[in-house]
């Protein structure tokens, strides 16, 4: 007779700690491979970009700053979302890592979720790093502006003095740049969705990384092509029923372009900055939702 | 209850763009029994790998059913009980093999106390203490078949599946594996085992399937299936020769027939290992 097994863990149907478990390995790998290096590019086109702003006034200053650090960070943190997740299934199918995963009391939707949050966390600590470094610039660069300020209205009085230092500080740092980022991050996250679901049907990472690329600019282009053929009064049914079909797969990413107002120091609703996320949540979760059933019938 | 009952199982993958479809596994059945362990041989392309991953879950069949414990295989729950080695296995490469058990570990639901003593407990029978804090991607093959080891036994299966286990591995890394295997065995482990090293699976296999285009053509008790029922080996130790003389004259008069005659060899495998030293 054989001596006895110890009990082995019993399986839990919904694991938050597996999902964490597989979330914080991805981003370890992520870690790893050294993405954050990306960070030095972003930093130094902040250094750069001062170079150019010896003759402008400091509004025109701050809104360049502002314009090059926001325009970075969309597009770094959409990069990332897309080179980060296209990577982590194929890698994981082709080094038979997934088998011994998922020959594991491990649920496909777990894994899937897990991954995405692992690159999910990986954008938000660089998006809080990027906003960081340009919350730094943005300072400096206002204290130079204060203090030539100072030199300039010396012997003025105290009260214009004041005046135009309060016109400085309200120029920096505006309200809306903290949900601006938010949005930002939304974005990529929901780029990190969408990529994750053309991996589980792509033959390679560059398949994906290409096709990935080319939502982007239907997101971005959507908006134009449909008020061009919508406003055309001789558009037929067809293109018209295609237009809404490409609306509804693909998300107008101009309403996710906010960096031009808050760059100009316009007010923006905190009611469209809500919608805007709910919009991008929304999709990131129909992502995930059909990669799932695409990724729980694929043959391993 | 069977450790892994297999029933009538088929599995067929379609050709894409082709009429064609290539049948895998052909109307399967075998059961494997509690503290086995078995051997599923066969050439490559027989079906071996197909059907384990069907037992795992990770393909679905065509036809037929696979049960872990009684537990229909494409359930969750019924990989519980089971720890997998696929073939050639790459694990996270950026890992030490600590954190490798500990990633396991925390997938099947250990945690804390219990996780660190488990991976500890592990990285020692494997042989892999002094390698705990080193990534995987410097490990040698024997290495990460060990660690692999490791990994499929984090959560303390009663059901092992390896998939050549000693593939790629040197004589002394492989008898360590086979030893443990043996060792699995003395605890109660069951275990399923894919190999194309003939040897080792007659060492320590106590049931063997031969799969062949897909349909299983041999199965049985291993001992049952390669004696040769009309011959019976003797060694001798100490004999002098007037004593063989007169055991070949007695085999004359009886109507048996002397086939061979010769020197006991040991294995290639043992020889190796003792001019290298090991043990």
């Amino acid at each position: 007779m054989p001596p006895s097994l110890p009990t082995p863990v019993k399986h839990v149907f919904f694991s938050p700690a597996r999902i964490w478990a597989i979330a914080t390995n991805t981003l370890l790998e992520l870690f790893r491979l050294k993405v954050f290096y990306f960070l030095l590019i972003f930093a130094l086109l902040l250094i750069g970009s001062s170079a150019f702003m010896i003759d402008f006034s400091f509004q025109e200053q701050f809104q360049l700053l502002k314009d090059v650090s926001l325009g970075s960070m969309s597009i770094f943190t959409w990069l990332l979302a897309v080179l980060a997740t296209a990577m982590l299934l194929p890698k994981d199918i082709e080094d038979r890592t997934l088998y011994t995963i998922l020959a594991k009391p491990v649920p496909r939707f777990e894994y899937l979720v897990g991954k995405l949050l692992g690159v999910l966390l990986l954008l938000f600590i660089s998006t809080v790093v990027m906003s960081a470094l340009f919350a730094v610039a943005l300072y400096g660069r206002q204290q130079v502006v204060i203090a030539e300020t100072i030199r300039n209205y010396a012997g003025a009085h105290q009260d214009q003095l004041r005046d135009a230092l309060r016109g400085i500080r309200e120029s920096t740092f505006t309200f809306s740049l903290i949900p601006g980022i938010a949005i930002i991050y939304v974005k990529a996250a929901l780029f990190a969705a969408l990529t994750l679901f053309i991996s589980t049907f792509a033959s390679s990472t560059i398949f994906t990384i290409m096709v990935s690329i080319a939502c982007y600019f239907i997101g971005h282009l959507q908006g134009i092509a449909r008020d061009y053929w919508l406003g055309n009064a001789a558009t037929g049914a067809l293109p018209r029923i295609f237009l809404a079909l490409v609306a509804l797969i693909f998300p107008d990413l101009q309403l996710f372009n906010l960096v031009d107002d808050i760059v100009a120091g316009n007010s923006v609703p905190m009611l469209l900055f809500a919608k805007t996320a709910a919009l991008g949540g929304l999709y990131a979760c129909i992502y995930l939702l059909v990669a799932y059933f695409v990724f729980a019938s694929k043959e391993l | 209850m069977s450790a892994i009952s297999i029933a009538n199982l088929t599995k067929v993958y379609p050709i894409p763009f082709r009429r064609e479809r290539i049948t895998a596994v052909r109307n399967l059945s075998l059961d494997v029994e509690p503290g086995q362990v078995y051997g599923l041989l066969g050439p490559n392309g027989s079906g071996k790998s197909t059907t384990m991953k069907i037992v795992l879950g990770l393909v679905s069949p065509s036809a037929g059913s696979t049960r872990i414990f009684g537990r229909d295989s494409r359930e969750v729950e019924s990989r519980e009980e089971v720890g997998f080695l696929p073939e050639n296995p790459y694990f996270y490469k950026f890992l030490t093999g600590q954190e490798t058990l500990h990633f396991y570990g925390k997938i099947c639901g250990l945690s804390g106390a219990r996780l660190r003593e488990r991976a500890s407990e592990l990285l020692a029978l494997v042989g892999l203490e002094h390698a705990r804090d080193r990534r995987l991607g410097g490990y040698s093959k024997g290495m990460l078949q060990r660690v692999g080891l490791a990994q499929a036994l984090i959560q303390q299966p009663r059901l092992l599946v390896l998939d050549e286990p000693t593939a790629g591995v040197d004589p002394a890394g492989s008898r360590e594996i086979r030893d443990l295997i043996l060792d699995f065995k003395k605890r109660g482990i069951t275990v399923l085992l894919c190999s194309h090293l003939l040897s080792q699976v007659q060492e320590i296999c106590d049931r063997i399937g031969i799969l062949h285009k897909g349909v299983l053509i041999r199965e049985g008790r291993l001992d049952e299936l390669i004696s040769i029922e009309n011959q019976t080996e003797m060694i001798l130790e100490g004999a002098s020769p007037e004593v063989l003389a007169q055991v070949r004259a007695l085999l004359a008069g009886s109507g048996a027939r002397l086939l061979a005659e010769r020197k006991p060899q040991t294995t290639l495998e043992n020889f190796f290992l003792d001019v290298t030293g090991h043990d």
